[in-house]
């Protein structure tokens, strides 16, 4: 066990998924000589070589393209979108070609699309998205969203051995914010939620950056209710059972996005316990999210708009009391 | 609601004193907006009622004719008292004529799916105008229902500790968890959290009105007491009697507050509110309640009484809940709302219960120094009077001295000797005083 950051342990999985297995391969832009825009694979093509590690054009098109094809004939490419928000570029390649290839054709996609998401630090509207819903809503595809160091590692292992095209949602506030201890070498962590916290009196289901704050607003501040947290980790496929369980438990849910409110994760989570929950609920399904604007470059209007400690304390609050 | 039919096949529905908030148990007759023969309509306004010391309009339950009208005005009933019944034909197919079995109504309905018997008197009251539970009757969450179906619980006798009454899983499971005995429930449930939402403002023994002293020449003017004066009388008088009251003032140069107060655009009392808060945070001891012997304090919230003059009617004091949360700006909105909709008329019970300090603010006349009386069960209460142009001694950074004009305040502080000392209280004062001279607020 060593102590890594979210982006060490990122690092990590690549590292050894690319020692341990010559199929895997990384492409994207500036990942090279550079070593990425986020240094996540700083040194790699020394190592690994510039045919492991490529260098491509400002294309993310031809990136999930070739990488589409990569996969089709056996290899096993990691892409990087350096800012998720990129991705739309690529959207017809991941969503229609590589979602419904196995669908069409019989032919599996094993391959990552890594996308660095979300906001906190002024990165304007075309660095600060959370785009996971598009791909939650397109079939063939998998979408899983890390909260800790060992879940970047061991989600990273999971989705590169899976089989489908899988959406890797790497928080970029998290980076070098969250650490913790990760164990060495290759293992995976399964598609399916995790309780970060337990309790009795209120569900907040969370996943990614929003999982800490969930935890920050939960630690005080509530007159010590019984607050449990769930970090959903994988939203395709979502973790039914353990969201039920949650609920049945607590009976009040706090839902809780970074991304845009409408039709988020969150929403999806909603609609699932609205219609399997119904009898375990003491009141209403509280959704804590983004408003549906972009995310503002000025940094108070940015604070203003992604969900706050005390914007879900106040969630929790209102909802414990009622 | 409780009807029955009459050998005429016409039924009487009963208009009874609804229950407009936890802590309501009684209200009283301010008029009576109909007469026995009247005609009214469905939700007509039959009579204005006051509780506690909110007043509002009560509606009728159904269409029909004044039968009888039970209860005076000025009279004070107990909630589910029945005021007044109404004549309302059998063949007409109005909702509230028919037996309550086959009713409409949406809290027959909820009987229904609880397989309840017929709920008590004050649920079945028809809608007040002030929204406690945000429909009609009680409704029950989907795990409550079922909780209580599964354990053979009677929800219409469980005291509910949600916001408005509502009886939340907790209140069952404690049912379930605690002695099986399901049928008396009401006993050992409530006994927890409902001091944060419990109403400060105790119900009030019905006074007894003493044989009157002739007056030696007949006065100009007067008459029996509003409610809303004996009510305040007896709060102040029970306030004197079981705290042990003290008043500490301290006074506080007002320059920075009337510079800034003129750039924001909001009253002195917002910055005074707001430097008070954050003395509370740091002297948790005056936010806090003494309840019998009973001490309760509170580290991590605030919540602001401001006392509201209504001018002759007497005076009322709205919560600003959680003003810790709020900035200058923030208290300066919530306090112009609830002052505006205190003088409308407009609170609700759940606006004036729940406070942990009070602030009065009667300074607008140019007064400058007042005793006031602790609005209990808290234990302390600040006064803030006119702010006022004196000479004073200053000193410069070189430590000379000099007379200059200064706009000034004394701010008074009621506080209870039992909980407190005067050094703590004193300790206080100096914090507000220090927030509002030297804190960007």
């Amino acid at each position: 066990m060593a102590a890594l950051t979210y982006l060490q342990a990122i690092s990590s999985a690549l590292r050894d998924e690319m020692r341990a297995d010559e199929r895997v391969m990384l492409m994207g832009e500036d990942i090279g000589v550079f070593g990425g825009a986020f240094k996540v694979t700083d040194g790699f093509i020394d190592e690994f070589g510039p045919d492991r590690v490529m260098d491509t054009p400002l294309a993310e098109s031809a990136i999930i393209g070739c990488a589409v094809g990569a996969a089709a004939v056996g290899l096993r490419p990691v892409c990087e979108m350096q800012f998720s928000d990129f991705i739309s570029c690529g959207f017809d390649q991941l969503v229609n070609v590589a979602g419904k290839m196995y669908y069409r054709q019989g032919l599996a996609v094993p391959l990552v699309v890594r996308l660095p998401s979300g906001g906190g630090f002024s990165g304007g509207p075309f660095h600060s998205q959370n785009p996971e819903a598009w791909f939650m809503h397109a079939p063939g595809l998998k979408v899983v969203a890390p909260s800790t160091a060992e879940d970047a590692k061991g989600l990273l292992h999971s989705a590169i051995h899976d089989p489908n095209p899988v959406c890797y949602m790497e928080h970029k506030h998290l980076y070098r914010r969250v650490k913790g201890e990760v164990p060495e070498g290759v293992f995976e962590a399964p598609f399916t939620a995790r309780v970060a916290q337990a309790g009795s009196d209120l569900v907040v289901i969370a996943y990614g950056a929003m999982v800490p704050l969930a935890l920050e607003a939960a630690s005080d501040g509530l007159d010590g209710a019984s607050i449990e947290v769930l970090d959903l980790r994988s939203l395709v496929p979502l973790d039914e059972d353990a969201i039920l369980d949650s609920v049945a438990r607590c009976s009040k849910v706090v839902i809780l996005d970074e991304a845009n409110a409408t039709c988020a994760a969150g929403a999806q989570v909603a609609a699932l316990i609205a219609e399997k929950a119904f009898e375990d609920l003491d009141g209403p399904v509280v959704r804590v999210a983004s408003p549906d604007v972009p995310i503002p470059f000025s940094p108070p209007l940015e604070q203003a708009v992604l969900p706050s400690v005390e914007r879900v304390r106040e969630a929790c609050r209102e909802l414990l009391a009622y | 609601m409780s009807s029955s039919r009459t050998e005429t096949g016409a039924a009487l529905v009963d208009v009874t004193m609804p229950q407009m908030g936890v802590s309501v148990s009684e209200g009283t007759i301010v008029a009576w907006r109909v007469s026995v023969g009247d005609t009214v309509a469905y939700e007509e306004t039959v009579c204005d009622i006051s509780t506690d010391k909110i007043d509002t309009e009560l509606p009728s339950p159904a269409a029909g004719v004044v039968a009888e009208i039970l209860v005076d005005v000025e009279q004070t009933v107990p909630v589910g008292a029945v005021l007044a019944r109404l004549s309302v034909s059998g063949g007409d197919g109005a909702a509230a004529a028919s037996d309550s079995d086959d009713s409409p109504a949406p809290e027959a309905a909820a009987q229904d799916v609880t397989g309840m018997e017929a709920a008590p008197t004050d649920m079945d009251t028809p809608a007040a105008p002030v929204r406690t539970t945000g429909s009609n009757g009680p409704r029950y969450s989907p795990v409550v229902q079922r909780v209580a179906e599964a354990h053979g619980i009677d929800l219409s006798t469980v005291v509910g500790t949600g916001r408005g009454g509502r009886v939340r899983k907790q209140d069952v499971m404690a049912l379930v968890n605690g002695n099986g005995d399901a049928g008396t429930a009401g006993t050992g449930v409530a006994e927890g959290p409902p001091l944060h939402i419990e109403s400060p403002y105790r119900p009030d023994p019905v006074p007894t009105p003493g044989p009157a002293a002739a007056p030696a020449s007949a006065p100009a003017g007067g008459g029996q007491l509003s409610r809303m004066r004996r009510t305040i009388g007896e709060h102040m008088k029970r306030s004197l009697e079981v705290s042990a009251t003290c008043t500490t003032w301290i006074e506080v140069d007002m320059s920075r507050v009337e510079a800034a107060r003129a750039r924001v655009g909001v009253t002195a009392l917002s910055f005074v509110a707001r430097a008070c808060v954050l003395a509370l945070r740091e002297y948790p001891a005056l936010n806090a309640w003494m309840d019998g012997d009973k001490y309760s304090r509170f580290d991590n919230e605030v919540h602001l009484g401001i006392a509201v003059s209504l001018g002759e009617d007497g005076l009322i004091v709205p919560v600003v809940r959680d003003a810790h949360q709020l900035s200058v700006e923030g208290l300066a909105a919530r306090i112009r709302d609830l002052a505006k909709r205190s003088r409308s008329g407009q609170l609700s019970p759940d606006d004036v219960r729940g406070g942990t300090f009070t602030i009065t603010n009667p300074g607008q006349y140019g007064s400058i120094m007042a005793t006031p009386i602790i609005n209990q069960p808290q234990v302390a209460i600040l006064d803030l009077e006119a702010v006022v142009k004196r000479p004073v001694v200053v000193t410069d950074a070189d430590g000379n001295d000099s007379i200059a004009i200064r706009p000034m305040t004394i701010l008074g502080l009621s506080w209870d000797h039992r909980t407190l000392d005067g050094a703590l209280s004193a300790q206080f004062l100096a914090a507000v005083k220090r927030n509002l001279e030297t804190q960007q607020l």
